[in-house]
């Protein structure tokens, strides 16, 4: 299969689609659930689906392993291009290679400005055209809302995508029934679209919720859901 | 057999700079041979005792390994400095092979870079059991704890702490030792650097526990006596010493140590360590392939009253001649002993034996089982292996990367002219991976090598050692050829114009090899026969084959080797007279040569996988640096003040990068490379170059 097909029957355009279309540059996106449910390939999965597009990326990391990021893209990208059997798969993974970037922190209290300088100079003097950026593990919860007011601002006047993948750090927070935490509730206002995951022992699949979109406060379904096995955005 | 208990074969590998020459040199001074400490930037201008090239005392590294060997508590132990650069790393792989454990020094700010990540590979791949060293603890920034997390989390090491430091930076006093779970002071005597053990400091004493409950967690997981021990609180010191080694030498388990060698903290802990955890030869499987039996593996045992087996792992040519370092594997070796080198198949009588000490030397008469010693006057490359002459064994073939860079080199003068020869007929033996050969279109001398600072090095030392002054032309990187695409070929060779001819006509196609899974090699060529009903002779099959390996080994575009390429052959015709091997030869490497124009040819060029380390406040011009280089960012790090940012990069783009990095960062950063892949050549820059070897040919034809 060629790219083309690969991403057009790709399951990220009915995630877009629950979405009206895609979050958009300038907007901030938030996939949250507890530990464990499978954010992290959830956003390589958006990452990869972006690179695959021809768009340039920027994965930003608070693991303190590089190594592990660059695994996960690898694992996923394998899981994609044998779910296809993609043709030329090692040259196509190798072009997409060279449009992302992995940026990682790890200093345990890093401030949101130190990150954004490093961004922008990366933008800037790596001469790097960023589409999106993606926040893996970034601290949210605990995030003041002028940090978050300035992620958006940076989102606007660099002109990109941003997603935000987040846990809750505390271990007392409640989790409504899409998966969401009551502490994530301060910045709703702020973030464009929030997607609550959750397992559901049912139908033995990670459930997607659509909490806010672009229309406001929702809670629709999405399409898609999060294979157990792969933890990839499936049908 | 009872002295080989007391026999340690140990090397210390690290990144560049995290005090490896100058650890090397405190262990000579508490071993009690040498009895005056220097500086490896020394200012007494006398330098450290292991560095005995000039060259490394000026540079401050250390380039050729030098045995040495010292007695620490009754055991003895040959320390193999081994070289930080990667540039050397064939020095590092070659002493690792004689090796029985190591020490990996850490820089305690640095902690787990680049290189030590190499250095760690390299000793996976030679089984070598290893202790962790974290050195300059006395300096700004130090914290130990993050360095053994990174041995955890970046080496994937069962690393677990053996003491805990007393004070930090500037007010390091000590450890404390988890296993005998004392103080260990390092001031007494009258030159202020002898051993004083004392009770744990109260303050740190909670800590102290908490530090040994996690080492008896990490031990206890390798060894079930131990857990059995800690169920019944019966947990002692020689228990816990015995689990430890055991784990240590079966790989499970890294010991972590600390201190600081230029302060003189912590080495007397550390050698303990050695003589406690690390393996001595008998502890360790060493095999041979039997030569005579198909390479079948043979298991050498240290028992000094079997034929001799001994490894030949480094030549060096100093002021006394002509010398070869040895392991004895098997069995022993005397003074006159008769010799085999299974490589050259060459018998020879063994002259003068001795033990080295950087740079003074002593005679010994015979060198037993598991003993690093020299010999004078052998003619033998390094990796030769030499035994009894009844056995034909070969020590495992060791791996050699193929060179990355060349460099054409002109004598000034005749008396150079000669210079030059020895001193390249000693490299060349000295070190597999450097070469040197004249080009034969050129008539250039080219000597070819792992990186711009490793042929540096060598040019240097032609100037020194040998007097031979040359003349140094740019540095060319070792490009390769590819196709992309399958391509036909018809090709008759015919050459009938009187007298005994030439006919063969081939057909066939070349098509590119599947780009190879990761982590493997991409083969350079493969031939595939596929003629039915004899329409080219059985006899002549293997001819085609020989005309494309000599067509393979020079592309058409830039002259250099086709790699990934499987060419087949299905059909031909044949001339019951004028057929032959050579016309056969020749018209594989016209059909070749025709359809490798067609299959649409590329470039491919080293990239290199090059980590900077530099203050974060650098950060943009490391980026911007990497971006004008035609270089990939793959990740950046940010930790505490620095930024590690790994990025690749086409060697071509690499020359002269460490003065640029160095003026670019107020000579804060620092940078180290490998090669990692060959990628395709942009078409600007491969237009560039194809142009260029045109000239340069149209050149050399007139």
């Amino acid at each position: 299969m060629e790219i083309q097909e690969l991403n057009d029957l790709s399951p990220l355009r009915v995630f877009e689609e629950s979405l009206g279309g895609g979050l958009g540059r300038g907007n901030l996106g938030v996939l949250v659930s507890r530990h464990g449910v499978g954010k992290t390939a959830c956003l390589v999965h958006l990452a990869t689906d972006k690179l695959l597009r021809g768009e340039h990326v920027i994965h930003v990391s608070f693991s303190g392993n590089v190594e592990h990021v660059i695994n996960w893209y690898k694992e996923v990208f394998r899981e994609v291009s044998d779910g296809r059997s993609l043709s030329d798969a090692a040259s196509v993974y190798n072009n997409i290679l060279s449009n992302r970037v992995v940026m990682n922190f790890s200093q345990e209290n890093v401030t949101i400005d130190k990150v954004l300088s490093s961004l922008e100079t990366l933008i800037k003097h790596g001469s790097f055209k960023a589409d999106a950026i993606l926040f893996d593990g970034y601290k949210l919860t605990v995030a003041t809302e002028d940090d978050v007011r300035r992620i958006k601002e940076f989102a606007e006047s660099m002109n990109l995508e941003v997603w935000f993948s987040v846990s809750p750090v505390r271990a007392d927070v409640v989790y409504d029934k899409y998966g969401v935490p009551n502490t994530m509730q301060k910045y709703t206002n702020l973030i464009d679209v929030l997607i609550g995951l959750i397992y559901n022992e049912e139908r033995d699949k990670v459930v997607m919720t659509a909490v806010k979109t672009h229309e406001g406060m929702v809670e629709k379904p999405m399409g898609v859901s999060l294979d157990p096995k792969t933890m990839l955005i499936s049908k | 057999m009872a002295d080989l208990q007391n026999l340690r074969n140990i090397g210390i590998s690290a990144h560049i700079d995290s005090g490896k020459t100058t650890l090397s040199e405190r262990i000579l001074y508490y071993c009690n041979k040498i009895h005056e400490i220097h500086e490896v930037r020394g200012k007494d201008g006398v330098g450290a005792t292991m560095d005995s090239m000039e060259l490394e005392r000026e540079r401050g590294i250390t380039i050729a390994s030098a045995a040495t060997n010292v007695t620490w508590k009754g055991t003895e132990i040959n320390v193999i400095d081994t070289p930080g650069h990667v540039d050397f790393t064939i020095e590092v792989e070659r002493s690792l092979r004689v090796l029985d454990g190591a020490v990996l020094v850490l820089c305690s700010v640095g902690g787990v870079q680049s290189q030590s990540i190499t250095v760690d590979r390299q000793m996976k791949r030679y089984h070598v059991p290893r202790i962790a060293f974290i050195n300059k603890c006395d300096r700004t920034g130090a914290n130990p704890y993050r360095v053994k997390k990174q041995l955890v989390d970046k080496l994937g090491l069962n690393a677990v702490l053996m003491q805990i430091p007393i004070g930090l930076e500037e007010r390091l006093e000590g450890v404390v030792d988890l296993v005998s779970m004392k103080a260990l002071y390092f001031d007494a005597g009258p030159n202020m650097d002898q051993i004083r053990e004392a009770e744990i400091p109260a303050e740190l004493l909670a800590e102290a526990q908490a530090k040994r409950e996690e080492l008896l967690d990490g031990v206890s997981m390798c060894s079930d006596e131990l857990m059995e021990a800690m169920l019944e609180d019966n947990v002692t010191e020689e228990l816990l010493s015995k689990a430890i080694r055991e784990a240590t030498i079966r790989l499970e388990l890294v010991p972590v140590l600390m201190g600081s060698a230029y302060k003189n903290k912590g080495i007397q802990a550390l050698l303990d360590a050695v003589v406690s955890y690390l393996p001595n030869p008998t502890d360790v499987v060493n095999k041979a392939l039997d030569l005579d039996k198909n390479e079948e593996e043979v298991i050498l045992t240290s028992n000094d009253d079997l034929p001799p087996v001994i490894l030949a792992f480094k030549l060096e040519d100093g002021q006394y001649g002509q010398l070869t370092y040895i392991r004895v594997y098997q069995g022993k070796v005397k003074k006159g002993d008769e010799l085999y080198n299974t490589r050259s198949r060459k018998k020879f009588r063994v002259g003068r034996l001795i033990r080295m000490h950087a740079a003074a030397m002593e005679d010994l008469t015979e060198a037993g089982c598991g003993e690093i010693a020299a010999l004078f006057g052998i003619e033998c490359a390094s990796g030769d292996t030499f035994c009894d002459p009844k056995l034909n064994y070969s020590l495992s073939s060791m791996f050699v990367p193929n060179p990355v860079i060349s460099l054409a080199i002109k004598p000034v003068d005749k008396k150079a002219a000669d210079n030059m020869g020895k001193a390249l007929n000693r490299f060349t033996k000295e070190d597999p991976t450097f070469r040197s050969f004249v080009d034969p279109e050129s008539n250039q001398t080219i000597i070819q090598g792992m990186g711009e600072l490793h042929l540096e090095v060598y040019v240097e030392r032609m100037k020194r050692e040998y007097k031979a002054e040359v003349e140094v032309g740019q540095p060319e990187v070792a490009y390769r050829e590819a196709i992309t695409q399958r391509a036909d070929f018809n090709y008759t060779h015919k050459k009938q114009t009187g007298g005994s001819g030439q006919y063969a006509r081939i057909a066939g196609y070349i098509e590119p090899l599947p780009d190879p899974a990761e982590g493997e090699e991409l083969k350079e060529y493969e031939y595939v026969d596929e003629v039915k009903g004899g329409s080219i002779p059985t006899e002549y099959i293997p001819s085609c084959d020989k005309g494309f390996q000599t067509a393979v080994k020079k592309g058409s575009q830039l002259g250099f080797p086709v790699i990934g390429v499987k060419a087949v052959v299905n059909d031909g015709a044949w001339h019951p007279v004028d057929s032959s091997d050579q016309a056969f030869q020749t018209a594989a490497l016209g059909a070749f040569r025709e359809a490798f124009e067609k299959a649409k040819p590329v470039i491919l060029e080293p990239i290199m996988k090059v980590e900077v380390v530099a203050p974060n406040e650098f950060q943009g011009s490391v980026f911007a640096s990497i971006n004008q280089r035609r270089g990939l960012i793959i990740s950046s790090t940010e930790d505490n003040a620095m930024c590690t940012v790994l990025a690749e990069v086409p060697l071509s783009e690499m020359f002269g990068y460490s003065t640029v990095l160095r003026s670019l960062t107020q000579g804060k950063g620092e940078f180290t490379m490998e090669i990692g892949k060959y990628g395709r050549v942009p078409t600007s820059v491969s237009e560039q170059l194809k142009k260029d070897y045109q000239e340069k040919r149209r050149k050399e034809q007139k």
